[in-house]
Formats: structure tokens, sequence, C-alpha cells
């Protein structure tokens, strides 16, 4: 099965192609059905490429290419053929992301069947989900960097399509606008980490580029700033500190679209890149070192902004970008399988999480929270779900986020004390937000009456993928934990990563300055537990006005936050002055440049011109017409009246002269 | 040694011939003279064995070429002829480029001066003959056209005026 | 003293250098075709020396003395007519009085 592995991405593609040219735009359009199916058949490939990797039945990684163009040339006097080549790489990171891409996606697509019902571009939106779901695929599958960046860009076209989807509404564009634009900044690092990739290491091959690395091909710094340069489109795309600010704003898509963007696909796709060519980083330990104080500072600030916001989206959107954060830190620690491990239950009980909202949204059409409130007798399966996703997020045993998030932080004390320190704080932090929001949404009295009062449990085709979804937030974390199972796989694929994680554990180990990981998962277990009281008690009642006073009395600090620490502030004043500083040039150019040494020239080039005019017309053309009348009436009229006599005979005797000449030179 | 006599005659002949051909003033000379130098000419050719060129030579040129030329003469012949220079004002310097051709000419044919001939000539009539009706049978049909056209321009050349007189 | 190549060479030289003198200063047009066909004779007798000196077993040289013969008889006959032409239309014989080529 593993050598079929190429079709997981092209299938959907197919299907996206297929659904935007084929049928017409209708509410009932089967069309949809194309994609589930072409996504379905992608799970089940990749479903089976796991469980034959797992039973050793295919051998990870698995490396598959295909020449894609090839051209000869002449380096520095060697000729060659230069051949670039195209293909799939599984190794086990790679194959666990497929399965959690079709999935996520799979239950996304069917989810959207009954959210999207209605819409007036229902066929076209499952043809954007389709197209996405395939880019991201592609990025997943491929051993080629350029095709990876291919992929990474279409990935971001296709989040603008779908972000911007209801374009009619004033902010959807705005916000699509803002992530493309905000994560080709950080693109922009990626495409210089290629260029200097291919200038020192000739190829794009992930396997011979580990070989290149392993080699010492490329000198230490020149590691550093690629690893830099693939980090700082990582962080565009993931949604990493400074470039987060595109991602609460990307709310403003289809709720299933967020699902998508924040759970699995594509802001995993930064982290995912990171861990794909994690050799680099472990070369340059500088770069490293940045990977983990990016994650740091974004699982804190996020973490923090999340808790203020009173749209229920936004709180799930800074909150999957505190979690990025986190995972961004554990590899930037080292913590490989941790990471890895927290981007998988993570998918999962975000997007259960993003769905629930959605659900809600579905039902009460607002986004705001305060508009909400004792929900959860109207819609007990959401409630529920919603409950267990929130569990899982806070790090509550047995749910799947407990296991994850306590890798994580084992990995970061073995690192640096003041980074277990803030992420503590974080997770804590995360604790509390989450349940703020699921107390603010479901428990206390109705706030808006009418809109609670009509709110229903929504249709199974919704509930059923929640389900689902919470299954596996219940028990995935638990099951992969269960005997190192994700560690071995992932590892499989990248034996060195396991041996020097496994390097850095032995020595701190022996440093003993290993935490016991009982200690760590009780204490955390009784903050969190702690930290969800405490939000019982401030938003869990009918009444507020003990949350009100706090917030009158912080209000300085709630500003801060609801202001995004000023980051959106920051970057439209970074956009506001390049306005200013274009005008400012436009004035420049106009009044300065094109007054002084345009103009100027043009003057100058006038003046020279006129005294050359002078010049050709009193000596140039008088020379000329002087030659013309040498050769006309001088010399013209003698030559002719000597030479071209008609005389038959001189002209005989010239030739004579010529014949004669011939016949004394010769020797 | 009679064949050397004999073509220093024929040579003498020739050579004395055309020098009167272009130094007298009265054309009919002139054009006798011309026979007189074909004819020398013809006995040259006898020296050298080539029977054939020597008959066509007399019938050619001394029957038919210098005959025409006296009968032009005599067409367009003019009293006052008789007692104007026949050379023009450039003789001079003809004279100095013929000097000049002549050195080189001599110093040309000075290098053949030691090719002799090997064994006495042979009848050329029949192998010429083997060679127009052969090889060179192309070219031989060639140059009777040649002589037709000519003939046809002779004719409509004169015939116009011939015509303008009637 | 035997005959040599040189001999005839000098031969056809003088015949060359007399038709040529003969052709850059006779006035009548009759005076410069005679002295043309002074010029073909020295060229026969060129070839038909060649003929017998070097090539004694063939008779290319005397056949194209032949051609020659045949076109300097057609350029008499056609050089006549021309000249005759002239002296009927123009009444003049004399070459300085032809200059229709003046430039």
């Amino acid at each position: 099965m593993i050598e079929y592995v190429w079709l997981v991405p092209l299938l959907p593609l197919a299907a996206s192609l297929i659904i935007l040219f084929v049928g017409r735009e209708s509410d009932h359009s089967p069309m949809p059905y194309v994609g589930i199916a072409a996504i379905g058949a992608g799970l089940w490939i990749s479903l089976r490429v796991i469980f034959d990797g797992a039973v050793g039945a295919a051998v990870l990684p698995f490396e598959k290419d295909w020449s894609w163009y090839s051209f000869a040339a002449d380096l520095g006097g060697r000729a060659f053929i230069f051949d670039m080549r195209a293909g799939v790489l599984i190794d086990g990171a790679a194959a666990v992301m497929l399965a959690v891409v079709c999935l996520v996606s799979l239950l996304v697509q069917v989810y959207s069947l009954g959210y999207m019902h209605g819409d007036t571009r229902f066929k076209r939106y499952f043809a954007y989900i389709s197209f996405f779901t395939a880019s991201m695929l592609g990025l997943v599958v491929s051993n080629n960097l350029i095709v990876t960046f291919a992929c990474w860009e279409l990935v971001g076209v296709s989040s603008y399509l779908l972000i911007g989807f209801w374009f009619e509404q004033k902010a959807p564009p705005y916000a699509g606008k803002k992530a493309f634009i905000t994560t080709k900044l950080g693109d922009l690092g990626f495409f210089l980490a290629l260029l200097l990739t291919f200038t020192y290491a000739g190829t794009y091959n992930i396997v011979r580029l580990k070989e290149a690395v392993a080699m010492g091909y490329l000198p230490p710094v020149v590691l550093t700033f690629i690893g830099l340069g693939l980090l700082a489109g990582a962080a565009g795309k993931s949604a990493q500190a400074p470039l987060f600010i595109w991602l609460p704003d990307a709310m403003e898509g289809p709720t299933p679209v967020s699902a998508l963007i924040h759970a699995a696909p594509m802001v995993a796709a930064g982290l995912y890149l990171v861990a794909r060519v994690y050799f680099i980083y472990l070369a340059s330990p500088a770069a490293m070192e940045a990977v983990a104080w990016v994650g740091l500072a974004t699982a804190f600030l996020a973490g923090t902004m999340a808790l203020v916001p009173y749209d229920i989206k936004r709180v799930l959107a800074f909150s999957t970008v505190s979690q990025l954060g986190f995972m961004m830190c554990a590899l930037g620690v080292g913590g490989y399988t941790a990471g890895l491990f927290h981007l998988t239950t993570h998918a999962f009980f975000k997007a259960l999480l993003f769905l629930c909202a959605g659900s809600v949204i579905h039902a009460v059409h607002t986004n705001d929270m305060r508009s909400m409130g004792g929900l959860s007798k109207r819609m007990p399966v959401t409630f529920l779900t919603m409950a267990v996703g929130s569990l899982a997020l806070a790090g509550i045993p047995p749910f799947a986020g407990f296991f994850s998030k306590d890798l994580i932080l084992e990995k970061v004390f073995e690192h640096s004390h003041l980074m277990f320190a803030v992420l503590v704080f974080t997770a804590c932090l995360t604790a509390f937000y989450t349940f703020r929001m699921l107390f603010l949404t479901f428990l206390g009295d109705g706030r808006d009456h009418d809109r609670v009062a009509h709110a229903e449990e929504s249709g199974s085709v919704m509930t059923v993928p929640l389900l689902i979804l919470a299954a596996l937030a219940v028990v995935s974390g638990w099951l992969f934990e269960h005997g190192h199972a994700f560690a071995s796989f992932v590892g499989n694929g990248g034996a060195a990563e396991a041996a020097a994680e496994a390097a850095g554990h032995g020595t701190q180990a022996a440093a003993g300055h290993a935490l016991n990981p009982m200690v760590l998962a009780v204490g955390l277990t009784a903050a969190a537990v702690l930290l969800i009281l405490l939000a019982y008690s401030l938003y869990g009642g009918p009444d507020l006005s003990r949350a009100a006073r706090i917030k009158e009395r912080f209000l300085p600090v709630f500003n801060v936050l609801e202001n995004r620490w000023g980051f959106d502030a920051f970057f439209l004043f970074l956009v506001d002055a390049s306005d200013r500083l274009a005008v400012l040039c436009r004035w420049l150019d106009t009044e300065v440049i094109d007054r002084i040494f345009v103009d100027g020239w043009g003057l100058i080039c006038r003046v020279f011109a006129e005294i050359s005019h002078l010049f050709d017309a009193l000596f140039v053309d008088q020379a000329v017409d002087g030659c013309g009348y040498v050769s006309r009436d001088v010399a013209g009229r003698g030559l002719r009246s000597l030479v071209a006599r008609g005389q038959v005979q001189e002209y005989l005797l010239y030739l004579a002269v010529g014949v004669s000449l011939f016949a004394i030179l010769n020797k | 040694m009679i064949e050397s006599i004999a073509f220093y005659m024929m040579a003498g002949v020739a050579l004395g011939s055309a020098l009167l051909v272009v130094t007298l003033r009265n054309t009919v000379h002139c054009a006798l003279f011309l026979g007189l130098s074909l004819a020398g000419v013809a006995g040259v050719f006898g020296t050298l064995g080539a029977d054939f060129l020597f008959a066509s030579q007399i019938l050619i040129y001394v029957g038919g070429i210098a005959v025409l030329m006296i009968f032009a003469v005599m067409l367009m012949g003019r009293t006052s002829d008789l007692t104007l220079r026949q050379v023009n004002q450039e003789w001079l310097a003809g004279l100095l480029v013929c000097a000049i051709t002549a050195v080189g000419l001599w110093r040309a044919a000075k290098a053949c001066l030691s090719a002799t001939a090997s064994g006495s000539p042979a009848a050329s009539t029949r192998p010429l003959g083997r060679l127009m009706l052969g090889d060179y049978a192309v070219p031989f049909e060639l140059i009777s056209l040649v002589l037709t056209a000519a003939l046809l321009g002779a004719i409509f050349f004169t015939r116009r005026e011939a015509g303008g007189r009637k | 003293m035997t005959l040599t190549l040189g001999h005839y060479l000098f031969l056809g030289s003088g015949l060359f250098i007399i038709g040529i003198f003969g052709a850059l200063t006779r006035r009548s047009v009759i005076g410069i075709l005679m002295s043309i066909e002074l010029i073909f004779n020295a060229a026969n007798v060129n070839l038909a020396a060649f003929n017998r000196f070097l090539h004694p077993d063939g008779v290319t040289g005397q056949a194209f003395a032949l051609f020659i013969m045949t076109v300097a008889a057609a350029e008499v006959v056609v050089g006549l007519a021309l000249v005759l032409a002239i002296y009927r239309s123009r009444d003049k014989i004399y070459m300085e009085d032809i200059n229709i080529m003046r430039g």
C-alpha cells in the first residue's frame, strides 16, 4: 500500500478540480461527496501506511521519486546533467501527519455538509476545502523542498480563499488578505533559506540534504541562517510570535474552515516543516535555541491574550496559537517526539473544540459568548463533547492533552528552568481560559433569551464527527503514550533525532536534573483543577458581577491583553509608516528628483543640443556640401572629360596597360 | 634543317606582313598584307605538322576573311583615305604598352626554349575528325549554331539599311 | 639548330603584340578588325605549338584552334556587318568620330 502513497495528495486535488468544473451550483449538489470519497480513500491509504509501518510490513522511511526536469549544466568547468527529482518521502512523522490531516479533513467535510447547507456557494466551498487538503497533503509527503514550498504557498492561497469565503461582508476579505500577507512575510525567510540551501548543498532532496549536513558540507553559520529562515516561514504559517496576528482574524471564515486551518492542516505546516528538516536544527544549536524561544514567547503571549475576548472563536484561536507555541518550544529544546505528539493530540481536540463552537454558533447565530449561556440543556451532545475537548486542552488526565503536554514540560525542564516556569504558568492559564469559555457558553442563565431559547441541537451529520473526535480526544493520548508506541513509530524516520534525544536525556538524568514525572503530573493536574474551579466561581454562575469587578480593578491589564499586547497596533504602525514613507518618497521623486535631476538634465541636454546644432549647421553641413560640390563640379566634370570620352580605343588602352602590368610583374 | 628554314621563312613573312598591316596608310594594301600574313601563319601550321589546320587556315582566313575585308574596304573606301594618317594620337602610349607587354611575353617564352619536339608529326585530320564527332560533338554543334546566329545577325544588321534605302 | 617551343611562342608573342598595337592605334574600324584577326592567329599558333610540343599524341590543341577560327569568322562577319551599318547610317569609319559611349 505504501507505494501508492503519492495518490493521497492527488486524489483530493482531482476531486477539487472535478467539484469546481463539473455540475451546477446548488444546495443539493452531490459534488461534495466526491471530495469526501477522495479524502476517505486518502485516509484509508494513510491508515494502511501507518499500520504497515507499525507491524513492519513496510519499511520506513519510504522514498520514491520521479524525474521532474533535467538540464545540462556547467559549473566551474565541470559539466554534468542536473536532474531535479520530485517524489514522496514517508517517515513516521509524515505518516502520522497524513493520517491526522486526512482524518480531520474528512470529519470537517462531513460536518460542513450540515454547517454550510444553504450557502450560495455550497459547491465551491467543497472545491476549496479539497484543494486546501490536497496542498497540505502534498506538503506532507514531498521529499523535495521546492515542491514543499510550492504546496506551502498553495496552502496559503487556499487558506486565503477559505478565510475570505464570505467575501460579500467587509471583514472576511480583509482577514484573508491579512493572513496571506502576514504569512508571506514569513515565507520570505523560507525562500531565502531555500536559496541558501541550494547554494551550499546543491540539492533540495531532504534525504540528500540530510546526508550533506551529516557530512559537514554546510558551514555552521549557513546552517544557522537556513534554520532561522525556515523558522521565519514556520512562524508565519504556524502563527508564532510575532507573526500570529493573522490567526485571530482568520476566524472570519466559516467555522469548519477555522477548525481545518487551526486544528491540524495549516498551522501544523510550520511545525511539520521544522520537524521535517530537524537535522538542520540539530546541527545548529543557535537556530534550535531560537525555535525554543519563539515558541515560548508565542505560548505565553497567546495564552494571556486568550483570557479576555468574548468571541468564542477568538478564544480558541489564541489557544491554538498558544498550543503551537508549546509544540514549537518542544521542538526547540530537542523534544522531537513530544512536539509531534502534542501536534497530533492537539489536532484532535482542537478540531473538536472548533467544530463544537461551530455547532454552537450554528445554533445561536452569534460568536459573542455574552449572548450565550445556559446552552448545556439545549445542546447536550455539543456540551459533552466540548467539555471533553476542554478537559483535553486543559491537560486533565486521562485526556489526550495531559500526556502530550506532560511530555513537553519534561523536555523543557531538562533544558531550562526559566522556560519550564513560563510554560507551567501558561499551561495553568490554558486551563483557566478554556473553562472560562466553556462556562460562559453553556452554564449559567441564557443571557440572550431570544437566541438561547431558539437554540437547538445540531443534526447528526454535525454531531457524529464531534463524537468521533471526542472519542479520539479521550483515548489518543493514552493510546499513543502506551508503551511509547508513538515515540518508537515517529523515531523510525529520525534515528538521529531519537539518538540525540536519548543522549540529551542521559546527560541530564546523570546530572540529577530530571524531573520526577509523577510530581509534575500530579502538581499540574492539581493546579489545573484549581484554576478550573476559579473559572467556575467567576463565570460558572448566573452572576458575572465578580468577574466584572476584577476586570475593573485590573482594567489596564485587560486593555493591554485586549489590544493583543499591541502587536496589531505595532504592525499597523509598520504599515502606516511604510505608507508615509512611500508618500515621502513620492514627494522626493516628483518634487526633488524630477525637478532637479531629470528636468535639469533635460535642460542641459537641450542647451548642448542647440550648440551642437549650430556647430552642425555651420561646419559639418558646409563640409558635406563642400565635398559634394568638389566631387560633382570640380573633380567630377574634369575627371569625366578626361577619362570617359567615348573613345573605345582609349578604353582598350587602359585594358592593355593592365595586361602589360600583369605580364611584366609576373615572376 | 629544312623545317627550321621553312619556319623562319614563314615566320618572317607572317611578322613582316603583320607589321605592314598595322602601319600602312592604304587600307586596301593593309587588307592584302593581312592575307599574306595569314598565309604565313598557315605555313607555320604546316611546319608544325598540323595539316588540317593549314588547310582550313587557307580556306577560312586567306580565302574567306581576308577577301571579306577587301570587300568591306572597297564598300567603304573613300579617295581621301589614301592620304590620311591611319594612326591615331595615342600611338606613342600604345607603343609603350606594347613594349612592356613584349618584355613580359619574351621572358615567358624564353623559358620554353629548351622544349623540343619528339618524333615526327603524325597526320592529324583523321583524329581531328574523330574528336569533333566524338568527344567534342556538343561544342561542335554549338559552334555551328554560333555561326548560323552570326550569319543571321549579319543579314539582320544590313537588311534594315537596305530596306531603308528602298 | 632545332626548333623549340620557344620559337613558336616568340612568333605568337610577336603577332599578338603587333595585333595589340594595331588595335590600339589604327584609326579606321576595319584596321582594328584586321588587328584583332592577327591576335586570333597568335593564339592559334600558340595552341598548335603546345599541341605539337607538349602533347604530340593528341589533337586537342588543334581542335581548339579550329573552334577559334570558327568564332573568328563569326566575329568578322558580325563586326563587318556592324561597321557597314554604322557607315551607312552615319557615314563614319574612324574611331575618334564614333563616340556614342561618351560619358
